[in-house]
């Protein structure tokens, strides 16, 4: 019975976040709920007994990618009214397509029938969960069966990172900056004289 | 009614588990406030407080009740419901991440599978409390200070991730207890030196303490995110950064120096409960938290970042390869 | 659980594998030695296309690889060729633009190296989610190039459309993905035809929901009508070597890409899909023929010309038969000389030094550069399909496909289209040769540009001599897919 409360109450809170996440007014309110939804869909994922993706969720979407929104969101002053201004005119285009979309979700589901050959071999998770931890059961297939998607996955981080690079890197010629080697090499007998200054002689 | 029972009994157990953790926990953050002011005194040659109490032993509460009996101040250009909820929230963050950490073999509120990623991922979210508080405050100083905070919160995550990926390795599993009892022939700080030192810098970095307090350098930013905090707004700030290095320090004694084994598992040391020596290796870790506030000067921000990524970020990612090779190759992978 | 210890299967997989390392090690050489290694990287990146080139015929039958989920057999080998022929052009192309326009980023060559690995696996990809995440770096390294000239508005503008509507469908085909696999219970293609073959009865209409999107996705990255807005603008705002990537490799991938998803798991649900493609198909050709009517940048106009080949081509699919697959692989073929050549004389349009594309600075060419002229009127010849040139043999296979199919509506229509699109290409023929000079355009044109700009015209010529082995060489690869 706890269980399915606390289903209830994780999906309606990220269904309501969700939505305002949409319909707030100020940019950040949209970020801080965004993050709450990430925060119940973790928990509706502890509630599955899937508690590794549950926690890399966290770590990934909260920690990393939704302070890099929040970050954007309060550098940039944008203005959000004038981003407004075509909402009225594209809503009608863009809730028609909303609405076929949720019409074949509706058909889809109305109609589902897995098909029967692999019906069976789908419902129960391999291995059972109470002999293998999550973390396990993922890294020995990840690792093994999938490790040509990883190494994909790994791929295309790298040249997200060199996009990255290409896109933004700017080398200033105009900026002075520090060399710790050379701070390091300096020795205090090439850049520092005693000088005995005789009286009313000056240096 | 009877179906209920048992939810409301167990209901009933956990909040007095919790009250059994906040309540000296609150007590120690105070007394660690006493204890920075005395370490650093002594550093400096001065008393540090006395008068308040024997010793100065109420001084922290005198602080506390001065701090509760002023006025809380809402400037006027603030996001007002923010700027509340972000010293509660980082607050909270440091007190939720307790519930996993085990204080004996069995005395650990939640003992879940994945320990270790969900003190990281708490972790990893105390950079909100900051950057909401700055940018809620609607003032300069604070914003640039959440900025800063920010950045450097998320740099030297990174390394502190690949530095516990390490420990890991040598686990092979994220639950803590398990953690702590894979030390029972050596404590991780031994093999894995480097990485222990790597670990505790960043968890200086993490916890914006000196000699990376720029998120509040008081020369140049007044006092950084918290600028226009009073009261006790301000002093949920303050409690949530000092348990947060009491947390920070109870991290490292579980990674790196056993949790609450014995230094050697003999006689006299054994008899000793594990409580103690965990308490011990916590206060160990905060005396050198304290000890690098009074002796080091502050890290220019460039320096700061360049630490973070071209030094830590390599040798902890090199760690990892190395300690995985060692273990492959020596036949040590934990099953 | 039972940990796997031993390495999976790779050979099949080499020549990915070594253009992996090798993108890693040019990377490398590349940050250390600066900007002055990029002539260094575009040769090294085109002698690494030829090693790949190499593994890639020497892999023997191939087969599966990495637990099922990469698969190579002799239509991946077939496509892999022409996937590195059209990228090492592409190197080419870029070389001298690079220098003239002062826009020389080492990274250029490494991102068309690790573009050309994404095409590569997705020719190989066996399951929906080596699909995607081949897609995806292909996808990416694209993103980033079509904005590389980030200080130009029409780069980064062309870029930022490319990523956002490329985005856009990855979600499409991610979806449709999502819904295959929660009917199946399986992503990997081998598992999905066996399940599909097993189905009886009617199709569910969440799988067709599925496949549609799926459709969807793909014909993004053909650029097949009613998912071509964005190519366009980004083939005008794209630096032109750039476009000159996108307009062969990657289309060579997807389609390839796109052949072996209707193929190979989804082959016995051909009723759910072949009327979808006749209707893409049709709409392409229809648009591309239209479109190109009114445009006066060239680039803009072989946009749209590509448009319309993609509907031929899917002719080809929509037959769904060997003959299909045959024809479109011998269409790719010589679509890939034709667009090179092409392209390489928009390259060589300067004027003063700088680049023009407008199709009215191509009048009057005839007398100052008669030969150039000749070639660019042979690739508009033959983009026509007019008999004895390359491209006529391609729409030739194709529409015979579909006639064995028994689409004869769809053959009929693909004609009609084509001599509609014969009047724009023979519009470019008739400015170059009867219309006045206004100014001519410069004479010093590259060794590189020349000797590709001529080159590919003969193959375009003198492809009439070589269509037996060509032919022969797509249909083993066909067979090897759909068998016979």
């Amino acid at each position: 019975m706890i269980q399915a409360l606390a289903f209830y109450l994780f999906a309606a809170v990220t269904v309501a976040s969700g939505v305002m996440v949409i319909s707030s007014r100020n940019p950040v309110h949209s970020v801080l709920f965004l993050i709450l939804a990430f925060f119940n869909a973790a928990a509706l994922f502890v509630l599955l007994g899937a508690e590794f993706l549950a926690m890399i969720l966290i770590v990934v979407y909260v920690g990393a990618v939704a302070v890099l929104f929040l970050f954007v969101v309060m550098m940039l002053d944008i203005n959000f009214v004038e981003l407004r201004q075509g909402f009225a005119r594209y809503l009608p285009i863009g809730a028609a397509i909303g609405l076929v979309l949720l019409a074949e979700i509706f058909l889809a589901v109305g109609a589902w029938t897995v098909i029967p050959v692999t019906a069976d071999s789908s419902i129960t998770p391999i291995p059972p969960m109470n002999e293998v931890t999550n973390t396990h059961a993922l890294g020995a297939l990840i690792y093994t069966h999938y490790v040509y998607l990883f190494q994909t996955a790994g791929l295309i981080l790298l040249v997200a990172m060199i996009g990255a690079i290409v896109l933004t890197l700017r080398s200033r010629s105009d900026v002075k900056r520090q060399s710790v080697d050379e701070q390091n090499a300096r020795r205090p007998e090439d850049v520092v004289e005693v000088v005995k200054v005789g009286r009313g002689g000056g240096v | 009614m009877s179906a209920i029972d048992p939810y409301i009994l167990s209901g009933v157990i956990i909040v007095a588990q919790i009250l059994a953790i906040v309540v000296p926990l609150l007590v120690a953050v105070a007394y660690l406030t006493y204890a920075e002011r005395k370490v650093i005194g002594a550093i400096q040659l001065r008393k540090g407080p006395n008068v308040v109490g024997p010793f100065g032993l109420l001084q922290p509460f005198a602080d506390g009740i001065k701090l509760l009996a002023k006025e809380t101040i809402l400037p006027a250009g603030a996001n007002k419901l923010i700027f509340i909820l972000a010293p509660m929230l980082t607050f909270i963050l440091s007190l939720i991440a307790w519930a996993v950490i085990p204080f004996d073999d069995g005395m650990v509120l939640a003992d879940i599978n994945v320990g270790v990623l969900y003190l990281f991922a708490i972790s990893s979210l105390g950079v909100y409390g900051v950057i909401m508080a700055g940018w809620a405050s609607n003032s300069k100083y604070a914003f640039l200070g959440a900025l800063r905070s920010a950045a450097q919160m998320v740099s030297y995550e990174v390394s502190l991730g690949f530095v516990i990926i390490s420990v890991l390795l040598c686990v092979g599993s994220l639950n803590l207890s398990d953690i702590v009892m894979a030390q029972k022939t050596v404590w991780f700080a031994i093999p894995l030196f480097p990485m222990f030192v790597v670990f505790f810098i960043s968890v200086l970095a993490e916890t914006n303490r000196a000699p990376f307090d720029l998120p509040e350098g008081e020369s140049e930013l007044v006092a950084g995110y918290f600028v226009e905090y009073s009261s006790m707004s301000f002093a949920l700030f303050f409690l949530g950064e000092y348990a947060n290095m009491i947390l920070m320090s109870a991290i490292t004694a579980v990674l790196f120096l056993g949790g609450w084994l014995p230094p050697i598992d003999i006689a006299p040391l054994n008899w000793i409960p594990g409580p103690i020596w965990f308490f011990l290796k916590i206060a160990f870790v905060l005396f050198f938290f304290l000890w690098v506030r009074a002796t080091m000067p502050r890290y220019r921000y460039d320096q700061l970042m360049r630490l973070g990524w071209k030094v830590f970020l390599p040798l902890s990612l090199f760690w990892v390869v190395l300690t995985a090779g060692v273990l492959v190759t020596f036949g040590l992978v934990p099953a | 659980m039972n940990a796997v210890t031993s390495l999976p299967v790779m050979m099949p997989a080499s020549a990915e594998i070594f253009l992996a390392i090798a993108g890693m090690v040019l990377l490398m050489i590349g940050v250390f030695r600066g900007e002055s290694s990029l002539r260094f990287l575009s040769y090294a990146t085109i002698a690494t296309f030829a090693v790949a080139a190499i593994l890639v015929v020497t892999q023997g039958g191939g087969g599966e690889a990495f637990y099922g989920l990469f698969v190579s057999e002799g239509f991946a080998q077939f496509a892999k060729i022409l996937i590195l022929i059209g990228s090492a052009f592409a190197v080419l192309l870029s070389r001298d633009y690079l220098v003239r326009e002062q826009a020389g980023r080492f990274e250029f060559p490494i991102l068309i190296l690790f573009a050309t690995l994404g095409m590569l696996m997705m020719v190989s990809a066996n399951d929906l989610m080596s699909l995607y995440m081949s897609l995806e770096l292909q996808s990416l390294s694209l993103y980033v190039m079509a904005s590389i000239r980030r200080d130009t508005l029409k780069a980064t503008e062309a870029g930022l459309k490319y990523f956002v509507l490329g985005a856009l469908s990855s979600g499409m085909l991610l979806y449709g993905c999502s819904m295959i696999y929660g009917f199946a219970g399986t992503t990997s293609f081998t598992g999905l035809a066996a399940v599909f073959a097993a189905q009886t009865g009617v199709v569910p209409l969440g799988l067709v929901i599925g496949i549609v999107f799926l459709i969807a996705g793909l014909a993004f990255k053909v650029s097949a009508v009613p998912f071509h807005m964005w190519t366009p603008d980004v083939y005008e705002g794209a630096p032109t070597p750039v476009t000159a990537l996108f307009a062969v490799a990657p289309k060579i991938a997807a389609l390839a890409l796109f052949v072996r998803a209707m193929m190979d798991p989804f082959a016995d649900l051909i009723g759910s899909w072949q009327q979808v493609l006749v209707f893409v198909s049709i709409a392409s050709m229809g648009l591309g023929a239209l479109g190109a009517l009114v445009q006066t940048n060239i680039k803009r106009l072989m946009a749209y010309s590509s448009i319309g080949h993609m509907g031929y081509l899917l002719v080809g699919i929509a037959a769904g038969n060997q003959a299909g697959v045959t024809g479109v692989m011998l269409y790719l073929a010589t679509y890939i000389f034709m667009n090179v050549g092409t392209f390489a004389m928009i390259l060589a349009m300067r004027r003063d030094g700088r680049l023009v594309e407008e199709i009215g600075d191509l009048a009057g060419l005839s007398k100052t550069h008669p030969m150039m002229a000749l070639a660019l009127m042979i690739f508009m010849f033959s983009m026509a399909g007019i008999p004895p040139l390359a491209g006529f043999f391609g729409k030739w296979y194709v529409f015979m496909a579909a006639v064995d199919a028994g689409l004869f509506g769809l053959a009929v229509i693909g004609i009609l289209t084509s001599v509609i699109g014969a009047f724009y290409y023979l519009r470019i023929i008739k400015i170059m040769y009867f219309d006045e000079a206004t100014q001519p355009l410069d004479d010093a044109v590259s060794q590189d540009l020349r000797v590709i700009l001529y080159g590919s015209a003969v193959v375009t010529v003198l492809f009439v001599l070589f269509i037996s082995p060509v032919y022969d060489a797509a249909k083993v690869a066909a067979i090897s897919l759909v068998g016979a």
